[in-house]
């Protein structure tokens, strides 16, 4: 069928291009919208303890508005940031024309629990997006939370949600208490990729030192996220899971894409004067990244000239690889109007606002109005 | 007129025993009764694959260019006792001075300094400080609190008053994991460790305000790379124009700090194949102004100084091998 549109982009067919997707969306869970999922066992447990988990916004307070849009408050009883779905398709979807918006909830992610809880509580976290979000407007994704620390039982989850389309993705964070190359992680990724699912590392998760000590601002904390996700990229090269897992897709999100480029020059360096110690490597890491790696935008650097970052881009080759993302409800949101600078070509716009993300999570390139 | 500044040379004692004379009694017996050997800081350096560092100058001299400043990363690996570790190094400071800088003029030396103890490092500054000879006080990326940190910053004023500027050097800590998710598994992981934790040490130094309370103290960043140094600073002024207020002593954005106080040294030089990349790395970089020439002898990171060296001007080349060193330390040969 031909595509045949109207003024407004809306084909006689009721379906329109997709043009827009956004590939981090905080939906905020409380603990309570989460224990009516859980058993009376799991709810007793939380009652009575708590989560064993310290906050890291306990320890590092967000300098800005709690770390949120200052407008993304619901004002309704019982509501927070990121949790009202009314509030976030008004301010997100419908604002910006977003066709696609894939939820990332980071509730699980800082899981020291208990396993059994930890497996229920990730649950809870998964019935919550079905219930609350997915099925509330049809733009919307979830990603499958998991209790990543017990991969039998984040395999068991991967599993049980994997039926349901609307998961685009398995969510893990990007700290976790191995380096996320290490071996035991290896059946989450399986069981990702057996079941056609990238796997999304969020900024986030075990938050110990790194390496220097620890910072004393969120300033250098939050900077800092990016410095994470090189260490761990260096990691699940050396540690040879892409040679293990060949069509596993990763999408490293909201830590930056800048960087990319040197840390691949790095590693390739390195791994010329080290290749004996990598027999697991039958390629370059660089190959590797090209194959196996994506990128989300935000928070997109921002250099003096704009073109320094379009070059970054092609050094590192990532044309085809980077996601939009706006971390909605958080304060450093990218807005799709105007986080991406003028000097990105237009078929470059093109493939970072929809196109990647399209062919990453196999999702339709019309939908209905 | 200098052709040639190395800044960044390896030295290193085989054994305690060439220390022995430079340490009491007491800590002679420790050593000796607890068993204490140096093991070249191996894990850093592993004998497999990376040549031992010179134990003495005339395994050194003909590594020695018009000047060179030597780094003895011994004093990186001594334990948790912070008596010892003051110990060690003025054990090697003294070794140093007079196994190679009382031999050769063209030579000049980082003071090592207690990691563990302020107190103990300030007190080191201030007894070798001021021999001329010595350029600056060397600290491993790898810490327990940033450097950047309050705790630090009576270690800069000594610093300061003496003279000297900071070298900040790959490595350190060993038995503490490099990252938030722990030890590494493969010594490529933990060689390329040191570019991401130097990273972390330059925000410190900025948002600590260390440049505000010390406006001539410089920087120099050793074998930790520099390719990632532009992309990291576009996300620190962006952040802190979001969040400024939570360290209101910087005053200007940080990417100033950054390029008026730090240096980098050119091994390793981790850089693309293509010549026209390396141009968009000097050009995000504001030139090669904030680059100086180090060997690293006796480590190998490659071939990619040459490849560097091959898009500079004459003058540019100049400044990096040795100008802008000169400057920094106020040498001349």
């Amino acid at each position: 069928m031909s595509h045949v549109e109207t003024s407004s982009g809306v084909d006689v067919r009721g379906v329109r291009p997709v043009e827009l997707v956004d590939c981090d969306v905080h939906a905020q869970a409380t603990e309570a919208m989460l224990a009516k999922y859980l058993s009376a066992r799991a709810r007793r447990m939380l009652e009575r303890y708590g989560r064993r988990t310290p906050r890291v916004t306990e320890w590092y307070p967000r300098a800005r508005n709690a770390g949120m849009r200052v407008d993304a408050w619901p004002g309704k009883p019982g509501q927070i940031w990121g949790s009202d779905p009314e509030t976030m398709r008004a301010q997100l979807l419908d604002e910006f024309g977003i066709d696609y918006a894939v939820l990332e909830v980071l509730s699980g992610q800082d899981c020291y629990d208990d396993p059994d809880f930890a497996a229920e509580w990730n649950s809870a976290v998964n019935d919550w997006q079905l219930d609350e979000w997915l099925g509330f407007d049809s733009r919307l994704r979830g990603t499958i939370a998991v209790p990543h620390e017990y991969p039998e039982l984040a395999v068991a989850e991967i599993e049980r949600r994997a039926g349901d389309e609307r998961f685009v993705a398995v969510l893990l964070p990007a700290s976790a208490a191995e380096p996320l190359g290490a071996r035991k992680y290896w059946p989450i990724y399986e069981a990702a990729t057996g079941n056609g699912r990238p796997v999304a590392f969020h900024t986030g998760g075990y938050v110990d030192h790194r390496g220097a000590g620890y910072p004393s601002f969120y300033l250098d904390y939050h900077v800092g996220n990016g410095i994470v996700m090189q260490t761990q990229l260096t990691n699940m090269v050396s540690g040879g899971m892409f040679e293990a897992v060949p069509g596993l897709r990763v999408v490293l999100t909201e830590c930056g894409v800048a960087w990319a480029a040197a840390l691949i020059w790095s590693l390739d360096a390195a791994w010329e004067l080290m290749r004996e110690d990598h027999p697991r490597l039958q390629r370059r890491p660089s190959e590797y990244i090209r194959d196996h790696v994506w990128f989300t935008t935000q928070p997109i650097e921002e250099p003096d000239d704009p073109q320094h970052l379009v070059w970054a881009i092609e050094q590192a080759g990532l044309g085809d690889r980077l996601l939009f993302a706006t971390d909605y409800p958080h304060w450093d949101f990218d807005s799709p109007k105007q986080a991406l600078p003028r000097a990105l070509e237009a078929p470059l716009r093109r493939a970072i606002l929809c196109e990647n993300a399209l062919e990453l999570y196999g999702l339709p390139s019309e939908r209905p109005v | 007129m200098t052709d040639v500044i190395d800044c960044d040379v390896h030295c290193a004692p085989e054994s305690y025993d060439a220390l022995f004379p430079y340490l009491s009694d007491y800590w002679r017996q420790y050593i000796t009764e607890a068993g204490i050997r140096l093991n070249g800081v191996a894990h850093a350096y592993p004998r497999g694959v990376v040549a031992p560092a010179p134990p003495s100058y005339e395994a050194l001299a003909e590594h020695v260019p018009d000047l060179a400043i030597l780094n003895c990363v011994t004093g990186f690996e001594t334990h948790r006792n912070p008596y010892f570790a003051a110990a060690v190094a003025s054990a090697i400071n003294d070794w140093v001075r007079d196994e190679f800088l009382a031999r050769d003029s063209r030579l000049r030396a980082s003071v090592v300094v207690s990691t563990i103890s302020t107190d103990d490092a300030v007190s080191e500054i201030e007894r070798v400080g001021e021999d001329p000879r010595f350029v600056q006080v060397l600290l491993p990326v790898r810490s327990d609190l940033p450097w950047g940190h309050k705790n630090n910053h009576a270690m800069f004023a000594a610093a300061r008053d003496a003279g000297l500027q900071i070298g900040l050097h790959a490595w350190g800590r060993a038995g503490k994991a490099p990252t938030p998710s722990g030890f590494t598994t493969t010594y490529l992981e933990d060689y390329l460790g040191n570019q991401p934790i130097a990273q972390a040490q330059v925000l410190s130094f900025v948002s600590e305000g260390v440049f505000e309370r010390f406006p001539d103290l410089r920087v120099v960043v050793s074998e930790c790379g520099f390719a990632w140094l532009a992309p990291l600073l576009w996300r620190f002024d962006k952040d802190w124009k979001g969040v400024w207020r939570e360290v209101p002593w910087v005053k200007r954005r940080p990417s100033e700090y950054v390029h008026e106080h730090f240096l980098f040294t050119t091994a390793p030089a981790h850089l693309s194949g293509d010549p026209a990349a390396i141009d968009q790395v000097l050009e995000m970089l504001d030139g090669p102004g904030i680059l100086v020439y180090a060997s690293d002898y006796p480590h190998d990171h490659g071939d990619g100084l040459p490849a560097l060296m091959d898009r500079l001007s004459e003058e540019q080349r100049h400044e990096l091998m040795s100008g802008t060193a000169a400057k920094l330390y106020r040498m001349t040969g």
